[in-house]
């Protein structure tokens, strides 16, 4: 099996005025195409962090990290643009839809930015809303459907380029327990269709849906256990 | 992806029209006063303009000026005693480029009918004088050389005068009285001229005309007249007409430091005129710049409170695969798109207020294309200028930091 994610001695230390704060002291772990893994941790253990470095919205302060074979600390801000749009589909617990643009324009988004042609973008769009449910609901805004709808519409958008990982952060923080549940189930049928996924979250019941939990604390990995 | 850039600005100004509007008014109002105030600038001395071209045609006057003199005694002959007659000749003589010369006795006199009596300012002078002046007569006639000829005591009214003195009846033949430095003359009114208004000195339909002969014979009975009107022979020669009356002036008088007498041409006029419109023009106009400045400041605000306001889109977007490029831009075409709607809406908005405008003050609508190219032009450069700040800001910022923003 192929690995997605290789992570070595990943370290990222931040400058606050004159103290210096270890979010991550030394981090590595590997990941192989279509495993589902969670990333677990109480707040403070680097978790964000090491969210935002595998989603390439940041850069590690040392150590090595290897998303597909490329060394992403060598990526220059482009670069990085284009690896985030093509190789990651993003999952936020604020759902992050743009609240004036219906969810078809919420989920052509990313296509926006890799020059995909409009007949093209809605075909793919409309398609991705498919396979969420929603397919029914395109013209609808982010304020007309419920908190569930919009988290489907999140996965919508984050499938729509189909990427080599989606990342899911907190997927559930802002649902009630059913539909959190809903989504978890969503989630993990896409596991089942192939996808890699890398679950961000504190909630034991949530990081069970995983394979495997990599608990982290203090800015190091305390446990990498694999779940039956 | 200027293109895509643009389809999104497109969509995100339209999703907050109202706010969109009431930043993009304050380039509607500076491109639509740019406008306009060039328009009314244009249009009213192109007014102006035609007005005094229609005072008379290259007309020259000449006038001697009061003497001057020292400790209470007029030093020497006054020039207004110098003013005869026979310069009429000489002047025409001398000044090749002069083709007619008026000569022209000012007197002040009552003119008394029936009941009615108005003070007024006679003139006496010849037949040419209403050619010159681009005057015509209403009903009636002008003097004739017959008249200056025989010295016939008759006068012709201005129609400010004529309405004052008959009101509605025809003045033609009736007989008024002038009072003349004490004196009473009796004259028959043989014309009333047509309405003209203001004039190189005065207003021309408060006055009464009457053979120059018989004003410097029988009102003063004096050898000098009050002005010299010159007629130069064409608009290109007027200068030259006017330098040629300035030097036969200086040797005829001895007068070398151009003291005793003065000269007012047409273009003088025109020159002093236009220059203080284009004056009014650029200062309008440059209060109108300054207020497309403000307004491209109140865009620049609106684009800052926007960056800011939406911290948490720009994360989404860089999360999404944004490049810096595509915010920058992005942004940089809300801020032009702001600016050229409104420069768009505001040449409406100009031509409309230079409509108005020149309707109310009865001057034609002159629009320069010049002057929408340059609103336009400043509105777009306002838009990158006050435009290129906030996008900058909003492509750099971190993308981590733009999406936890709260």
């Amino acid at each position: 099996m192929s690995k997605v994610i290789q992570i070595e001695q990943l370290k990222k230390t931040y400058h606050l005025g004159k103290v210096n704060v270890e979010a991550l002291r030394g981090v590595s772990f590997e990941i192989n195409t279509g495993e589902f893994v969670s990333i677990m941790g109480p707040s403070g253990s680097g978790k964000s962090t090491l969210m935002h470095i595998i989603g390439c919205l940041d850069y590690p302060t040392g150590g090595k990290y290897f998303l597909s074979g490329q060394d992403v600390s060598k990526l220059n801000d482009n670069q990085l643009a284009l690896f985030r749009n093509q190789k990651i589909g993003f999952v936020f617990q604020e759902f992050n839809l743009l609240p004036k643009a219906t969810i078809l324009r919420n989920v052509e988004l990313p296509l926006t930015y890799n020059n995909t042609n409009s007949t093209n973008k809605k075909r793919l769009a409309a398609q991705a809303l498919e396979e969420v449910g929603l397919g029914d609901r395109l013209k609808h805004r982010p304020n007309e459907i419920s908190g569930g709808e919009k988290q489907r519409v999140a996965i919508a958008r984050a499938l729509v380029n189909r990427p080599s990982i989606i990342l899911a952060d907190e997927p559930t923080g802002n649902l009630d327990s059913k539909t959190g549940q809903d989504i978890m189930k969503m989630i993990d049928k896409l596991h089942d269709e192939g996808n890699t996924i890398i679950l961000v979250t504190h909630e034991q019941e949530i990081a069970r849906y995983a394979k495997r939990v990599i608990h982290l604390k203090d800015g190091i990995i305390d446990r990498d256990e694999v779940i039956v | 992806m200027i293109l895509q850039s643009l389809k999104i600005a497109l969509e995100s100004l339209w999703a907050n029209k109202m706010r969109s509007f009431l930043s993009m008014l304050g380039i509607i109002i500076g491109v639509g006063a740019v406008i306009a105030i060039v328009s009314v600038g244009t249009g009213s001395t192109q007014q102006v303009t035609s007005r005094i071209a229609n005072l008379g045609s290259n007309m020259i006057t000449v006038y001697p000026r009061a003497p001057r003199g020292q400790g209470g005694r007029v030093s020497g002959v006054s020039s207004q005693e110098k003013f005869s007659l026979e310069l009429t000749d000489y002047i025409k003589k001398f000044c090749p480029s002069v083709i007619k010369v008026i000569p022209v006795k000012q007197v002040s006199g009552r003119l008394i009918s029936d009941d009615i009596n108005v003070n007024a300012t006679i003139l006496g002078t010849n037949i040419d004088y209403a050619e010159v002046n681009n005057y015509e007569v209403d009903i009636g006639n002008f003097i004739s050389e017959n008249d200056d000829g025989e010295r016939r005591q008759v006068i012709v009214l201005g129609s400010q005068m004529a309405e004052d003195l008959f009101e509605d009846d025809n003045p033609i033949g009736k007989r008024i009285k002038v009072n003349c430095e004490g004196k009473i003359y009796m004259f028959e009114v043989i014309g009333v001229m047509k309405e003209k208004g203001g004039s190189m000195g005065g207003d021309l339909d408060d006055r009464a005309y009457i053979p120059l002969s018989v004003s410097m014979d029988k009102l003063t009975n004096s050898d000098f007249v009050t002005s010299y009107i010159a007629q130069a022979a064409s608009s290109e020669k007027a200068s030259t007409a006017v330098n040629e009356l300035k030097n036969f002036m200086v040797k005829f008088l001895d007068d070398e430091d151009q003291e005793q007498f003065r000269i007012i041409s047409q273009d003088e006029i025109l020159d002093t005129v236009s220059s203080v419109t284009a004056t009014m023009s650029i200062m309008l106009g440059g209060i109108a710049a300054i207020s497309l400045l403000v307004g491209g400041i109140g865009i620049m605000n609106i684009m800052l409170v926007s960056v800011t306001e939406r911290t948490r889109e720009i994360g989404v977007r860089k999360a999404l695969g944004a490049r810096n490029t595509h915010i920058f831009f992005q942004f940089l075409m809300e801020s032009l798109n702001l600016t050229s709607f409104g420069g768009i809406l505001g040449i409406g908005f100009g031509y409309a207020a230079a409509y108005f405008l020149s309707q109310y003050g009865d001057w034609p609508m002159v629009i320069a294309p010049l002057s929408i190219g340059l609103a336009f032009g400043f509105a777009l450069f306002i838009g990158i200028f006050f435009g290129l700040y906030p996008a900058m800001k909003a492509a750099k910022m971190n993308p981590v930091d733009a999406l936890r923003y709260e």
